[in-house]
């Protein structure tokens, strides 16, 4: 037994080469995954964390005037009755510059099952209560407060202007983030009596009380929501990297496999039973899985970490999600990852096991008889093919009846179905074209000899080739989907802000500052905005299909002020409207009309001409809507109106004021006067070129994960496509050895052989460009739309076609160097050695 | 002796159900923690001397104290309805030196207040539970206890003076007529009440003047009560609204150290009987001379005479026990005090009042009967605690 498996093992002894190859798609395929995994496991215990805080899953109370609470409020909304409670928050840097977010809670009036409470330890409720009060702190914000976990409990960390309550570790809190009693956080706050917001448990309050704005805690979305999209899309690249990594191994063991077929004869020859064999073949692979898993997790865990800080910038900018930038990983983890490396190992060798199972004794390896078996497996690939095909049309077609946004998975499920459709028709595609070249090519004889020794090849190659085209393709979809969402974001960009400052004025300042800047020369125009939440309570239909056709329903929806002056009118975009632009702008701007964002208008089947109730607590409005807007990075419906529609019909208090200058307007003279008037500047006043940079930046860190693991992916691919080639260089030289000897130059040869994977390279590549658009297209058109709820128009880009193309033949290329080197190093004798054994 | 409570267990048993682990009150220092030692605390003596309005208001020199209104009362058709409001006070830490008009930082505190508010008819039972944090140098918190007018609250539940002293007079008994308001919405659609309370007879000092023991070994609190209440209003059960009327009794008590250690529950009857007279009769388990139960209380003629009842002059038996939210709650009692010629069985109609609040006891209306005639001698409350 023993010694039947240390026979089957001392095949790599003698071609350590498979071996590598073996371990190293397994190492890459699992690190890939297990990297994306662990930033994913990691995210997901910041979501949970941070969903279990009480800033979510409560209803808000806030001052209509935007001014802030006091103590007073609430103690007034208390003698009424109502059950709310109050909440202080404010940041304190830490030592090492961290933004620390200190939350006081007042726990008597804190609801119950707010999931507070879980965050809590047994600590006496008075040490709470009474000075010097706790900090409530998880274990991964000690680094920030440069505490050690060993010495936390107890310790007092000193910031920059006060000292914190004594520490108690409670480690379901989200990072850097700090609970203490209400009243340690005024302290260290010095905000008197001022609060943040009340809060209520959900549904606790029927109304909003006199002048507060009531925000229901189903309108806000809770942060692993938000995000389910972001970590769809890793989760499917490194499904993708798994897969193209599983491809390697596939083609590693059945080259292995292939090479010891006599070697497996002798042993069945000498008693050692069949059943037994595949056994001691299974215990190899898991022998080779465990090992390779193991050394992915440990290198995926690495890349992880590599990656998180991006991750967590990234969630934090785009979703206000708050992710701990170290990871943060649980027990399954390690498992699952082990788990998914083993099953696709197991899925990978199982062709191989069961090929070892049905061994004949006597049987013959040879090619031909390869060739035959790789016939009927190229018509199971097609048919293979067409199947898949047929699910994707199926799920293209239901997804053409959801409503739209919807089918997020089913989405990623079509992508996968083109992919998977397109590998698979690959080689029976590539074997049509050789047998349809044979033809054509019949008077070339060393061209014939090429293709027909190409179709020898094509069982081999077959599997990185379809490795490589998805690759290529994907990487060619992304990087399309990229491009083109930075083309739409920065015209956007470009369009939506066109003041030169943005302006948030504090509120009881709020009408001196506007009126300075009335007087104030520089200024050419002010864009006055507000903010307030409404629900949409009826849609009705306009056009003739659905005239007066009304639907109820009670969506929170923003309701957003802006004001439609000689600035901001020509060049706001807009997707549609009823009657041209000019018409949209005119009703708009006289208070008769709405503007609704996409995201809105994808959700509710809403279009120009629509008419929409909105309801809030400040009046109710029945609005035409005029135009549909694109609203980039926004995750809400939003519906536009002139701004002092806003201040009418739904009591918005002020919000920012836009400022555009005159031309030549001196930038830093109004910085200046903002600041020596009303102490004003610096978190206030922000440069628009300011927050074009930031937005630029925002979205560069969004896609940098993206297109990292696409390129990780195609480098993966261009592995696989080596490792096959070199795997099989050596029998290579062995067929080359007859041709050289009957007066072909080695150089010819070379030739030759660098023209039959730069041509078959050329192929992929060419096919990858209509299926990497392809794919570009699901991505825009079905997955954006389901994930964010906008579309983006499909833009082509030549460039990154010709460099798929390059990257395609390069890869291929570059592979066959290496064996193509060596053949032309090796003395001809040699190769007639070879053949000779 | 009346009732529950130090706040720092209860809250501590909040704090710790919301944590998911169920933990039990910490039983060493009596229930729900009453027997801590007084520190720094105010300690309740024989001597002191009460003095009206004042001690209608909080003592937050002392660790403990509460305001405890029950009520047997019958709606329009005669059906009995009972009623609890409560009012519990705590202090959070020891009374600090410091100037009394120095200004509490915002938000600050030093008593924990809880209240307590049930309704009952036939085996019905409805419970809600409040807490909130003031500071004994700001007397505009969401809790509170103020003598003149008097008012006693957390949140919108308050029973409060409906006496008007301010006039030129000043002579009006601001403990002559209150108003309590309390209302709660629950799934069942809601319960409350807002009612009128006007004293027909005077405040009643237990023990020596006011100073009621509590064990062998001397501990004790300061207890009045005034159990002369007519009550007129509406109760709201079930989203139910009921026009009621009949009698209440208020107890008001503080302490800073109220049971011995090894003291770990009690028995607690108020009684308003058919003659005029009111009787209150407790026994503490554990802590009497020999280590037995220790038991106290007062004989209370119609026109509101005190006698205080000495340990051997009751006599107090469980007859049967009933099952309430799972635990063996004795029902039936036989309650006897031959000096006052009584000798009844004191029984509750229904087992159902399981207070289910972050500290739980039994708190519900009882009816007595002569033991060997069966003849109805009166109504009234009783409180067990410690099962």
């Amino acid at each position: 037994m023993f010694t039947a498996f240390a026979t089957l093992l001392s095949h790599y002894k003698r071609h350590p080469g498979q071996l590598a190859m073996l371990l190293l798609g397994l190492w890459v395929a699992s690190a890939l995954w297990s990297g994306v995994q662990a930033i994913n496991a990691s995210a997901r215990d910041s979501y949970a964390r941070a969903e279990a805080l009480f800033t979510t899953g409560l209803d808000r109370l806030e001052r209509r005037d935007g001014e802030p609470l006091t103590r007073d409020d609430y103690l007034r909304l208390r003698r009424a009755g109502l059950p709310v409670s109050p909440l202080l928050e404010g940041t304190l840097e830490a030592p090492d510059g961290t933004q620390l977010t200190v939350i006081g809670i007042e726990p008597f009036t804190l609801p119950g099952d707010s999931d507070f409470a879980a965050a809590g330890t047994a600590g006496e409720l008075t040490d709470f209560l009474t000075p010097p009060w706790q900090t409530r702190v998880a274990p991964d914000t000690l680094p920030a407060l440069g505490v050690s976990h060993r010495e936390a409990p107890g310790t007092e960390p000193r910031l920059a202007e006060a000292r914190l309550p004594p520490l108690i570790l409670a480690p379901m809190l989200p990072p850097d983030t700090l609970v203490m009693d209400i009243a340690a956080t005024a302290t260290l706050l010095d905000s008197g009596e001022r609060i943040t917001r009340l809060v209520a448990a959900p549904d606790a309050l029927e109304q909003a009380p006199e002048g507060l704005v009531l925000t229901r805690a189903a309108t806000l979305v809770s942060p692993g929501q938000l995000t389910e999209s972001f970590h769809l899309n890793l989760t499917a690249m490194a499904l993708l990297a798994l897969a193209v990594g599983l491809f390697i191994v596939q083609a590693a063991l059945g080259l292995a496999l292939e090479q010891r077929l006599g070697l497996l004869r002798t042993l069945r020859a000498l008693g050692v039973s069949g059943r037994r064999l595949v056994g001691l073949l299974a215990l190899e692979l898991l022998l080779l899985g465990v090992i390779g898993a193991l050394a992915g997790i440990v290198s995926g865990v690495w890349l992880a970490r590599v990656l998180q800080p991006d991750v967590a910038a990234t969630l934090g900018s785009l979703y206000g999600a708050d992710v701990a930038v170290t990871l943060n990983l649980p027990w399954h983890y390690w498992l699952g990852g082990l788990a998914v490396t083993l099953g696709g190992l197991l899925l990978a060798g199982s062709g191989v096991l069961w090929r070892a199972a049905r061994l004949s004794v006597l049987g013959l390896g040879q090619a031909q008889a390869w060739r035959s078996g790789f016939q009927r497996q190229l018509k199971l690939m097609s048919a293979a093919g067409g199947a898949v095909a047929l699910v994707g049309l199926a799920l293209w077609l239901w997804l053409a009846w959801q409503p739209p946004g919807e089918g997020l998975l089913a989405g990623f499920g079509l992508v996968a179905a083109l992919l998977l459709a397109s590998a698979l028709w690959l080689p029976p595609l590539i074997a049509l074209l050789l047998a349809g070249l044979g033809r054509l090519l019949q008077r070339r004889p060393l061209a014939q000899w090429a293709l027909a020794d190409l179709q020898l090849q094509m069982p081999r190659l077959a599997l990185a080739m379809m490795a490589l085209l998805i690759a290529l393709s994907a990487n060619l979809g992304v990087s399309s989907m990229v491009g083109g969402f930075r083309l739409t974001f920065l015209d956007w960009l470009d369009q939506r802000l066109v003041a030169d400052f943005y302006l948030r004025p504090p509120a009881e300042q709020h009408d001196d500052i506007h009126a300075w800047l009335e007087a104030h020369g520089e200024v050419a125009e002010l864009l006055p905005t507000r903010r307030s939440e409404a629900t949409l309570v009826a849609v009705e239909r306009g056009g003739d299909a659905h005239n007066g056709e009304v639907r109820e329903l009670a969506l929170p929806v923003g309701v957003y002020g802006i004001t439609p002056g000689a600035t901001l009118l020509p060049s706001w975009p807009l997707l549609a409207t009823e009657a041209g632009r000019e018409v949209a702008w005119q009703t708009f701007a006289a208070g008769e009309a709405a503007f609704v964002n996409e995201q809105l208008a994808i959700a509710e089947g809403l279009s120009p001409g629509d008419r929409i109730t909105l309801t809030a607590p400040g009046g109710e409005a029945l609005l035409p809507v005029a135009a549909v807007y694109p609203d980039y990075g926004n995750t809400r419906g939003e519906v536009l109106l002139a701004t002092p529609e806003l201040a009418s019909r739904f009591a918005a208090p002020p919000g920012s004021i836009g400022i555009v200058l005159a031309p030549g307007g001196d930038r830093a003279a109004l910085r200046a006067g903002l600041r020596q008037h009303f102490a004003i500047g610096g978190d206030e006043l922000v440069d628009q070129r300011e927050v074009k940079r930031i937005a630029t930046g925002i979205f560069e860190r969004t896609f940098t994960i993206t297109r990292a693991l696409s390129a990780l992916t195609l480098a993966v691919a261009a592995l696989a496509l080596l490792a096959s080639l070199l795997a099989q260089a050596r029998e290579r030289r062995r067929q080359l050895a007859p041709l050289w000897a009957l007066g072909v130059p080695r150089r010819k040869l070379v030739t030759v052989q660098l023209a039959q994977l730069g041509g078959s390279a050329f192929v992929v590549g060419a096919l990858a460009l209509p299926l990497g658009t392809l794919l570009a297209l699901g991505l825009v058109a079905v997955i954006n739309v389901a994930a964010f709820g906008w579309r983006l128009p499909l833009y082509v880009f030549p460039g990154e076609m010709a460099l798929t193309l390059a990257t395609a033949v390069g890869v291929a290329l570059a592979a066959a160097a290496l064996p193509a080197m060596k053949l032309w190093r090796t003395p001809p004798r040699a190769l007639l050695a070879e053949e000779a054994t | 002796m009346r009732r529950i409570t130090t706040l720092a267990v209860p809250l501590a048993a909040l704090w710790l159900a919301g944590c998911g682990e169920e933990s039990p009150p910490t039983e060493t220092a009596g229930f729900a923690g009453l027997g801590q030692e007084a520190g720094e605390f105010a300690q309740a003596h024989e001597g002191i001397r009460l003095r009206f309005p004042e001690d209608h208001a909080a003592h937050p020199d002392y660790r403990i104290e509460w305001w405890y209104l029950t009520a047997n009362l019958e709606d329009e058709r005669g059906e009995p309805l009972g009623l609890q409001w409560t009012l519990f006070r705590q202090a959070l830490s020891e009374p600090r030196e410091s100037s009394p008009d120095e200004r509490p930082a915002p938000w600050a505190a030093d008593q924990l207040w809880m209240a307590h508010m049930a309704v009952s008819r036939g085996e019905t039972h409805r419970v809600a539970e409040r807490f909130a944090r003031s500071h004994s140098r700001q007397d505009d918190g969401q809790a509170g206890a103020v003598a003149e007018p008097f008012r006693a609250w957390i949140d919108h539940w308050q029973l409060a003076s409906r006496v008007d002293t301010s006039d030129e007079s000043g002579e009006g008994d601001t403990f002559a007529e209150l108003q309590l308001t309390a209302q709660q919405d629950d799934k069942h659609g809601g319960f409350g009440y807002d009612l009128t309370l006007v004293a027909e007879g005077p405040l009643v000092l237990h023990g020596v003047d006011g100073f009621s023991q509590k064990s062998a070994d001397g501990q004790g609190s300061m207890y009045y009560s005034q159990p002369y209440w007519r009550v007129e209003g509406e109760v709201i059960l079930d989203g139910e609204s009921r026009a009621v009327s009949g009698r209440g009794w208020l107890d008001r008590e503080w302490s800073s150290q109220l049971l011995g250690p090894e003291q770990q529950g009690w028995d607690w009857f108020s009684l308003h009987l058919e003659s005029g007279h009111k009787l209150m009769a407790f026994q503490l388990r554990g802590g009497g001379a020999d280590g037995g139960d220790y038991r106290s209380g007062t004989w209370i003629s119609p026109e509101g005479e005190p006698t205080a009842l000495a340990p051997d002059e009751i006599a107090m038996t469980p007859l049967a026990t009933q099952r309430a939210a799972g635990r063996e709650v004795p029902t039936r009692w036989r309650l006897a005090i031959p000096r006052a010629g009584l000798d009844m069985i004191v029984e509750a109609p229904h087992a159902e009042r399981w207070m289910e609040t972050s500290v739980a006891y039994w708190e519900g209306e009882v009816i007595a009967r002569d033991a060997e005639s069966g003849e109805h001698r009166g109504i009234g409350y009783l409180e067990m605690t410690g099962y």
